[in-house]
């Protein structure tokens, strides 16, 4: 939480490459205003958060940004340029994953091959070598014949190794804790080698032990390149140990931004959340 | 003029018919495939007992209506509960039902079809007598007449019931939002079994009614009246009871055209590609408001 | 062995074209897409490949191929057009096309040959050519079921917007799985009717439906297995269930009802439970360190999701990721 925060992520700086821009982004569903009239800056190697209370529009952004749902009004820039017209499954292409606000894991895939389907993802950038189960012929017929789990690419196995899955490759998702889901989860994101991870809600249901190995996972995958991470997240603890910026939402506008502590101590989003929670950590 | 009084005369019991479907899958999400089944075994059961005692009409019309009702309740109790109980997602939830109840319906139908080596069977046994009456240059008979009046009054009854009364009002919060409906009090599974139950009673009653029109009717008469009934709800839109009844008729009025005017092979036909045309030109139907389009 | 094998050549035929029938309803349920085009395109095979050998004399394998191309693009049509609806509906929607052909087909006047159809369609089709066209197609469902395609279809099928956000192009998925059905349906009509040489309404009615979802359902909709489970089954289960005689189609009504409601996945999905279950308990011992406060790990299959899993575990707080927080109890 070093950062010179007087640089970063603010708008009207142009200092470097802006891995995700939103321009005036609105998202309106008939006469609901869902987003507003968002923007903001993401640099590489940052984490930042969007908090706010629910209905506040988080979860929508999140689908803007993703093409899920469709804009308003607005522009949104990957690396500078405008992909508002990008369909949701070429963002993997450009270098954007995401997770979900629920746990959604193949059922009936492993462990394993629930993140290699991340490694599938990623055509071009990387792709190849890096992202194919590989191995010799006979573990290759092996796992054809699935006597035996083929070995993982070394995209997988550095996702594995990224969020501590080793020994849970031939696991399938039911036998799983909600927290080791939850991780399955950000490797199978991270196996797609994104330049931009978006976490929407990813320590949902989960107590104080379980949110901070998260926060530290996420802490921790920083260094990964310059990635960039978009959290959207409810609990403020979490927030203020992860993030290096945060910005807080209502009625689908941004009401405040800047370091986490600080922002929380703004009286206008104290104002929004009317909970002494959040007077707790002021 | 005497089309008119046809199609009338049919759409009636394509509404009876369709009716009891309609209920249960607007309402408590379930598409019952059986409910051919029920609408023909109700009848054969009929013809059984009627083969050992005489009786009238209105009793062999109770009679079908119980069967048709204890039919019903025993599927969805036997089956599709089961099913519910164990399904993982909504959507195999619905194919499951859907596949349960194609084969479920096949049970009834191979018990009449060997008992009667599918040959049409009827209800002859009993005091009611087919009378025609002539009005004007028109022809009709008593129990086109009965089926008309019948039809119509059972549709209005439970359109009414729906608006007005506490239970249906349940049902039809049950249509929109199953979680808040229980969350609510309401008794899903108490009002479910009440739903098939009725349901099934109309299938049955639609039985007897039609095997007293036509005279007779096959162990199979009740899988393509089922895809009819199917044509009917979507033309109309699912869950909408005035669609229901907009629909019966329409297909009736249709397909009695096509009767006197074609060489009578394509009626049939008039059903599959009604569904076919409205799902996809308009899937929600006429007066639907259920959607049916994904994201 | 050869005289068993001709003896029961037309139960082997029936089951190659079962088989390939049950495929092309399996393959695009597998995929999520519940469309039943696949006994409509039975149906448009088999009087293609009739219609092309009666007027043009073509040889077998030019006439099975010609009608394979014809239903694959109806195939392709039919998804253009239907392929937005949901589940139900959508299903719904493909046995009224199916239910169409059979119109037209009686309808279709000495074309067709009306009620009775067409008979009398000779080739000079072999059995080798049958064997191997079912293995060819089989081979190719099989691998569908693996590597990248195989784990993406999973995705088509279960979760949509994950699949989207894992790079998948969800509506040229659907579009396959009904151009494969459409080809698959055509093929196992073309090459019934090269084996039986007629083809008529009743032969492609609402029982084809009937029996291809008994084939699937009891065998197992999940994968080929399945299907060829299914088809084995009910080719060959009328010839040993003789002595049920009269009472054959009740029994099959009481199966398909029974494995509707109970195994919904069929044997094949009763084999891969069982499978994974065994896996499971042969993994205990290599369970979380005894240092763990994990609770007894006696696991049960539970639906995923926070509303379940958030009185997991508690994890260590200083512990490796790898450790913490795994396998869930009973409660």
């Amino acid at each position: 939480m070093t950062v010179d925060q007087t640089q970063v992520g603010r708008p009207e700086e142009s200092s470097g490459a802006a891995v995700l821009e939103l321009r005036d982004v609105a998202v309106h569903f008939g006469g609901v205003k869902a987003v507003d009239g968002v923007t903001l800056r993401l640099e590489p190697g940052l984490i930042y958060g969007i908090i706010g209370p629910n209905g506040s529009g988080k979860t929508t952004l999140i689908g803007a940004i993703t093409r899920l749902t469709r804009l308003t009004r607005g522009d949104l820039l990957f690396d500078g340029s405008d992909y508002t017209a990008v369909r949701p499954d070429r963002l993997v292409n450009l270098g954007v994953a995401r997770t979900f606000q629920t746990v959604r894991l193949l059922p009936d895939l492993t462990v394993q091959q629930n993140i290699q389907l991340g490694a599938d993802a990623r055509t071009g950038r990387g792709a190849g070598k890096e992202a194919a189960p590989h191995g010799d012929l006979l573990s290759k017929l092996k796992g054809f014949s699935g006597l035996a789990a083929s070995p993982p690419s070394p995209a997988v196995a550095r996702a594995i190794e990224r969020t501590g899955l080793e020994g849970f490759e031939a696991y399938y998702p039911t036998e799983l804790s909600y927290g080791t889901q939850r991780r399955v989860e950000i490797a199978r994101a991270m196996a797609m080698n994104p330049r931009l991870l978006l976490l929407d809600e990813p320590t949902a249901g989960m107590n104080q032990a379980e949110r901070a190995e998260i926060s530290a996972l996420l802490r921790d995958m920083r260094s990964e390149g310059g990635l960039c991470q978009l959290l959207v997240e409810h609990d403020v603890q979490m927030m203020i140990d992860t993030c290096d910026y945060v910005f807080a939402m209502n009625t689908g506008k941004i009401i405040a931004e800047g370091e986490p502590r600080e922002v929380v101590q703004n009286p206008l989003v104290q104002e929004a959340y009317l909970g002494r929670k959040w007077r707790e950590h002021a | 003029m005497q089309e008119v009084v046809s199609a009338i005369s049919l759409g009636s019991i394509y509404l009876l018919f369709a009716l009891g479907l309609s209920l249960t899958w607007g309402t408590i999400d379930i598409l019952n495939f059986a409910h051919g089944a029920i609408f023909m075994f109700a009848t054969f059961t009929a013809y059984l007992v009627l083969q050992q005692v005489e009786l009238s009409g209105f009793v062999v019309v109770l009679l079908g209506i119980a069967v048709g009702a204890v039919m019903s309740l025993l599927i969805q109790v036997l089956a599709f509960e089961q099913i519910l109980k164990r399904a993982r997602t909504k959507r195999s939830a619905e194919m499951q039902i859907l596949i349960g109840g194609i084969g479920i319906g096949t049970i009834p139908l191979a018990i009449a079809a060997e008992q009667t080596k599918s040959n049409p069977f009827g209800l002859s046994n009993s005091t009611f007598d087919v009378n025609v009456f002539e009005i004007g240059d028109i022809r009709i008979t008593n129990i086109a007449i009965i089926t008309i009046v019948v039809g119509i009054a059972l549709w209005a009854a439970t359109a009414l019931w729906f608006r007005r009364s506490k239970q249906g009002l349940a049902l039809r919060s049950i249509g929109v939002d199953a979680e808040t409906a229980s969350l609510m009090g309401i008794n899903r599974r108490q009002l479910a079994l009440v739903t098939m139950a009725v349901s099934g009673g109309m299938a049955g009653l639609a039985g007897v009614l039609f095997t007293y029109s036509l005279g007779a009717i096959t162990p199979q008469s009740g899988e393509i009246l089922l895809i009819k009934a199917f044509a009917i709800i979507i033309l109309g839109g699912v869950g909408s009871l005035v669609g229901v009844a907009f629909g019966a008729f329409a297909l009736a009025a249709v397909e009695t055209w096509v009767l006197s005017n074609t060489s009578g092979s394509w009626t049939d036909a008039v059903a599959f590609g009604l569904i076919f045309l409205v799902l996809l030109v308009r899937p929600s139907g006429v007066f639907g408001r259920k959607e049916v389009r994904r994201a | 062995m050869s005289t068993w094998y001709f003896s029961n050549l037309v139960l082997i035929q029936a089951t190659l074209t079962g088989l390939v029938l049950a495929l092309s309803v399996q393959v695009p349920l597998r995929f999520g897409v519940f469309s039943f085009a696949g006994v409509g395109s039975y149906g448009i095979g088999a009087y293609a490949a009739a219609l092309l050998v009666i007027h043009q004399q073509m040889p077998a394998l030019a006439a099975i191929g010609l009608a394979v191309l014809i239903t694959a693009v109806i195939g392709l049509l039919l998804g253009l057009v239907i392929a937005r609806l949901a589940g139900l509906y959508l299903a719904m929607a493909t046995v009224a096309f199916d239910l169409i052909i059979g119109v037209i087909a009686t309808n279709g006047g000495t074309f067709t040959g009306s009620s009775t159809g067409l008979y009398g369609i000779l080739s000079d089709f072999t059995m080798p050519m049958m064997f191997t066209l079912t293995l060819i197609v089989l081979g190719l469902v099989v691998l569908s079921e693996h590597g990248k395609i195989g784990r993406r279809v999973h995705a088509v099928r279960d979760d949509i917007q994950l699949a989207a956000s894992a790079g998948i192009n969800v509506r040229r998925y659907r579009l396959v799985a009904f151009v494969v059905s459409g080809a698959l349906g055509g093929l196992a009509g073309s090459m019934n009717v090269m084996v039986r040489s007629t083809v008529g309404p009743l032969d492609i009615g609402f029982n084809l439906i009937v029996l291809a979802l008994t084939m699937i359902i009891v065998g197992g909709a999940m994968s080929w297995k399945g299907a060829v489970i299914g088809a084995i089954i009910f080719t060959w289960l009328p010839s040993l269930l003789e002595f049920v005689g009269k009472w054959q189609t009740l029994l099959y009504g009481i199966i398909v009802a029974v494995a509707a409601v109970l195994l919904p996945r069929g044997i094949h999905g009763v084999f891969v439970d069982l499978t994974r279950w065994v896996q499971r308990r042969r993994r205990k011992p290599a369970a979380p360190p005894p240092a763990e406060v994990a609770p007894e790990p006696d696991l049960e299959p539970l639906m995923t999701g926070p509303a379940t899993g958030a009185s997991g575990a508690s994890s260590s707080p200083q512990g490796t990721p790898s450790s913490t927080s795994l396998l869930r109890g009973k409660a």
